[in-house]
């Protein structure tokens, strides 16, 4: 009562010191670093951008500041020696609360003031694609949450050990360790959390919940030490231990402590989002067990239903075996990690399964005991919440499931088979997905998907043929344009919020621009079967994919920022070509990433190949202009750069600074010295319908599987020249 | 209100026993002046009574209620001026006095602003920063404090301490007035400040009580210990302990008080400084 009674008082206190105001200021300015000095957030999303990193930046900033704020302000009743006179009227218990409550709610008023200062620099900042769901949850739990984690982890150092300077560098500690060591360990972040990347045009929700389970896992933590500090609270001119032998005399308090550390080490312990795959990826065990004799599958069957209010996955799926050995046999599927199976039925009767222990690339084993009889049908019913690979835990958003999208692949679709050979060589699927009607369900391959029935509660039954133990089911919030190009039809989806860029861009000219160019020049892509080919927007992933029939674009490949890139294009419907040329040179096994600083990469051929289109759609002198004079002038400057001329000295800086450089380096050598090379060895070829023919003759090249990328050699090599041959100076 | 002190003993965990099985009754209304030398043991005696500190053996009862389970209580019925204190320098006299006030939970916040602050001679300086007060004005701050919303026990440790000899006059007079209906203890080194105005003594040193009793009986118990002689009478001064030394055109005019007084001594009427002192001298012989 009490303590309710002092709260606005001790607000009104704290809000009447300069500091307080000081510390809220810069905390209101600390989403600026966000912007320009401190960028965990690597995709190039508007939202990873113009979002994640200034709300991050504003945690970290913020948290530290109020960190300080809090150790000063407890530390001011005893330095200015006020506390004799406030102990002598009220607990120093009770004093101790309130001023953890007025600190609070002077956090919640900054992160109210920096929310409302940066909504309209935000919206303007991000565009067509700002979201205010978005906004608020970054804000929430990037930043907002990061405060009262540091009010609570400084105000415990002071009430420890009663003293600034010991408290400050305990602090700092804590606050280094996330920031540093802790850096690679998503539950351990409690000040900056993991977050690469956040979407434009599909929802946030999965790396929302992560961030809140990691940040309500600590609060409870440090609620915990909180009250344990609490305890040590001085009173009666006792030291630590004697205030708290006799502060633990009302037992209540040190069981709310014991029972707030109990929640959050069983939260750390058990947390839902990432589960516990085999670090070593060379380890692939269930791909290499051996398929059991006497047993087939003949067909299978699934219905998915997703809540994608829970984000969680119910389904059930059949699976026809032909029994032939005359004995049970032990049938193993790659269930996903988070799910939980509720039952295994063998022709309607129950029978035995075991999930095992070990994980491997996201998958754990169910092992299924299969009757001696002739013909199995065997229904499994599954449900839980999708777990994400530990090997990619700060990379997490990959399993989203909410109204506006997700992405169901593998085992999170439907357990999957891993011992049986399938009869005929197939193994026949029939998909059933129940979602929201707002969602367009896309399967990833040749197959199309349908609405075969339509519910009352706004939710569509889709169904599909597929093909395999596996699948990948998209669904979203998609627009679907289709697009009539020579020999093959693109069916182009993208998502709903990013229609006004797309169309900006000209994306559907620049699909059939991209498509018919490439073909007649380099041939169709390999996977472009059937007559169609699907082009997915995906979630940003870090990169896309291709299959049969479908391929992916990553869509932070195609923000409004990413399209005003003028080392791309010189207008975005330029970068926009740029970006699907990638379908043909950087997809799949064209490229070894491995060396992101490598000049030979896709985007030399990319780019090259960019500016050949756009030569063809406008002329020669625009071409020379916007893309041939700009690499020169880049490549001129590279070759006067200090530290390429003098590259001893490039060691000698910071390792950051050093970084900075060798990526910028390493841009102008990818994006413009490797097209002029390519641009040189077409002169040296014989002119332009030479250098297609050799492209044409890599492209369509017969892969080495042991190492399937195409190299600078080879590519020399198709050219007849030597690297001298293509040195620019 | 009744305070009971039975047997309390406190030592610090450096070892140092400050009071020595110490028992004091004080009782509404009254004014106490707590007497003693440095490290007598009053600033624990008061820290024990206003809990700030717990005896490390005996008991202490409010009103028959042990001080240990009713330490909110006595929090709420409490002013205290302690020896050593600080105040927000950033507020004004009258947002620090509110903010007490707050603290104390009193319900008419104004009038109780209003009045102490008038009490202290501060309506001047009521909308100044602290930070801008001189050392007396700060004085008055915390007295002020202490005073908020008429506490039944007040506890004053060296009150006067920076204070012009005006300001003390008005302030002896004003505690004078206070405790007509309440419990006052006052703390102080100055024997003028507690002459004039309590009704109770109680001379502390080396953590025992030495005397308690009104300032009467403390100089009747001084009657003929007190004498004064000129400075070149002296043949010895054993167990002599001068008091004061007045020149005058005579000589070295002195004061002195002692167990037997030397047949040189003229006694004297002894003041309340010289039995205080007197009591003192008797503890230092034993």
């Amino acid at each position: 009562m009490k303590t309710i009674q002092l709260f606005p008082l001790e607000l009104r206190r704290l809000l009447q010191s300069r500091l307080t105001w000081l510390i809220v200021l810069l905390t209101v300015l600390s989403p600026l670093a966000g912007l320009i000095l401190y960028k965990p957030a690597s995709a190039s999303t508007m939202l990873s951008i113009y979002l994640a990193n200034p709300a991050l930046a504003g945690g970290v900033g913020g948290g530290i500041l109020f960190g300080l704020l809090t150790v000063f302000e407890l530390d001011r009743a005893h330095r200015s020696r006020v506390a004799v006179l406030m102990d002598a009227v009220v607990s120093p218990l009770c004093m101790a609360l309130v001023r953890l409550l007025a600190l609070l709610a002077a956090a919640l008023l900054t992160l109210i003031v920096t929310m409302l200062v940066w909504f309209p620099i935000s919206w303007v900042l991000i565009g067509s694609v700002f979201g205010g769901t978005d906004y608020v949850l970054a804000y929430l739990l990037f930043m907002g949450l990061a405060l009262p984690l540091s009010i609570l982890a400084a105000a415990s150092a002071y009430q420890m050990t009663r003293r600034a300077d010991l408290s400050l560098v305990l602090f700092a500690a804590f606050a280094g360790l996330s920031l540093t060591i802790w850096t690679d360990h998503w539950q351990l972040c409690w000040l900056n959390p993991s977050v690469w990347a956040l979407s434009d045009d599909f929802s946030n929700f999965r790396i929302f919940r992560s961030v809140a389970y990691m940040r309500l896992t600590w609060l409870a933590a440090l609620a915990g030490i909180w009250t344990l500090s609490y305890l040590c609270v001085r009173q009666y001119g006792k030291g630590l231990l004697g205030s708290l032998a006799r502060n633990m005399r009302q037992v209540y308090r040190p069981m709310i402590s014991l029972l707030l550390l109990t929640c959050s080490g069983t939260a750390y312990a058990v947390q839902p989002m990432v589960d516990h795959s085999n670090p070593d990826e060379s380890v692939m065990s269930f791909y290499d067990l051996p398929y059991l004799e006497g047993i087939l599958c003949s067909g299978r069957t699934a219905q998915v239903y997703p809540n994608t209010t829970a984000g969680t996955v119910t389904g059930r799926a059949t699976y026809q075996f032909q029994n032939t050995s005359g004995q049970a046999q032990t049938v193993a599927f790659g269930i996903q990690p988070g799910y939980t199976i509720s039952s295994v039925q063998a022709n309607g009767a129950n029978v035995p399964f075991s999930v095992g222990d070990y994980q491997e690339y996201n998958e754990v084993m169910l092992e299924v005991t299969v009757p001696a009889e002739e013909a199995v049908e065997l229904a499994v019913e599954y449900s839980g919440f999708p777990q994400e690979n530990r090997n990619l835990s700060t990379m997490q958003g990959a399993a989203e499931i909410s109204t506006e999208y997700l992405c169901l692949e593998n085992a999170a679709l439907a357990p999957r088979l891993l011992n049986v050979l399938p009869d005929e060589g197939m193994y026949p699927a029939t998909v059933e997905v129940i979602l929201p009607s707002s969602m367009m369900v896309i399967p990833f391959g040749t197959n199309e998907a349908e609405i075969v029935a339509e519910h009352e509660d706004g939710t569509s039954t889709w169904r599909y043929e597929d093909n395999g133990v596996g699948g990948i089911l998209y669904a979203g919030d998609y627009i679907r344009q289709d697009i009539q190009t020579d020999g093959i039809t693109i069916q182009f989806y993208y998502g709903r919020k990013h229609q006004a860029v797309m169309e900006e861009a000209g994306a559907v000219n620049a699909v059939k621009t991209v498509v018919d160019y490439c073909t007649e020049h380099y041939g169709p892509l390999s996977f472009s079967t059937g007559g169609t080919l699907k082009l997915i927007q995906s979630r940003v992933s870090g990169g896309g994919y291709a299959s049969n029939g479908a391929s992916l674009l990553d869509e932070a490949d195609f923000t409004a920022a990413n399209l005003r890139d003028s080392s791309k294009g010189a207008i975005p419907g330029e970068v926009m070509i740029h970006e699907l040329v990638h379908q043909w040179w950087g997809l799949g096994n064209m490229f070894d990433s491995f060396d992101n600083t490598n000049p030979w990469s896709a985007e030399g051929l990319t780019v090259y190949t960019t500016y050949r289109i756009v030569k063809e759609l406008y002329d020669e002198e625009y071409a020379q202009k916007h893309y041939v004079e700009q690499w020169q002038q880049a490549v001129d400057d590279y070759y006067l750069n200090f530290y390429v001329r003098n590259t001893e000295y490039l060691a000698g800086l910071p390792e950051e600074e050093q970084l900075q450089i060798s990526n910028s380096l390493a841009y102008v050598r990818q994006y413009c010295e490797m097209p002029l090379k390519i641009l040189k060895a077409q002169e040296l070829v014989g002119g332009e319908e030479a250098m297609d023919q050799i492209l044409n003759s890599l492209f369509n090249r017969e892969l080495n599987w042991s190492y399937p990328y195409l190299t600078y050699q080879e590519f020399l090599d198709a050219c007849g020249l030597t690297e001298e041959d293509l040195t620019l100076v | 209100m009744e305070i009971r002190i039975q047997n309390v003993s406190m030592t610090y965990p450096n070892g140092k026993q400050a009071l020595k099985d110490l028992n004091l009754d004080l009782q509404t209304p009254s004014l106490i002046g707590l007497l003693g030398p440095n490290g007598a043991g009053k600033s624990t005696l008061m820290k024990l009574l206003v809990a700030a500190l717990m005896p490390t053996s005996g008991s202490i009862q409010v009103d028959g209620m042990p001080l240990a389970k009713t330490d909110r209580l006595l929090k709420a019925q409490l002013g205290y001026l302690p020896q050593d204190f600080g105040l927000f320098d950033e507020l004004t006299v009258v947002q620090f006095l509110d903010y007490m006030v707050a603290l104390k939970g009193l319900r008419d916040p104004k009038t109780a602003i209003q009045e102490v602050i008038r009490a202290v001679n501060l309506e001047e300086k009521a909308k100044a920063k602290i930070r801008t007060l001189s050392g007396g004005q700060r004085q008055r701050v915390g007295i002020a404090q202490a005073l908020l919303g008429n506490p039944p026990f007040l506890i004053f440790d060296e009150p006067t301490v920076g204070l012009d000899p005006e300001e003390r006059i008005h302030f002896r007079n004003l505690f004078s007035q206070t405790a007509q209906n309440r419990l006052v203890l006052l703390s102080t080194h100055i024997i003028e400040d507690v002459q004039s105005v309590c009704d109770q003594l109680v001379v502390i040193d080396h953590g025992r009580i030495l005397f308690t009793g009104t300032p009467a009986q403390l100089i009747q118990a001084a009657v003929g210990h007190v004498g004064v002689f000129w400075e070149r009478e002296v043949t010895q001064g054993q167990g002599l302990h001068i008091t004061s030394r007045v020149n005058t055109s005579q000589g070295i005019r002195c004061r002195a008080v002692a167990d037997t007084l030397p047949a040189y001594a003229q006694p004297e009427e002894p003041s309340l400084e010289d039995a205080y002192l007197y009591l003192i001298l008797q503890e230092a012989i034993q």
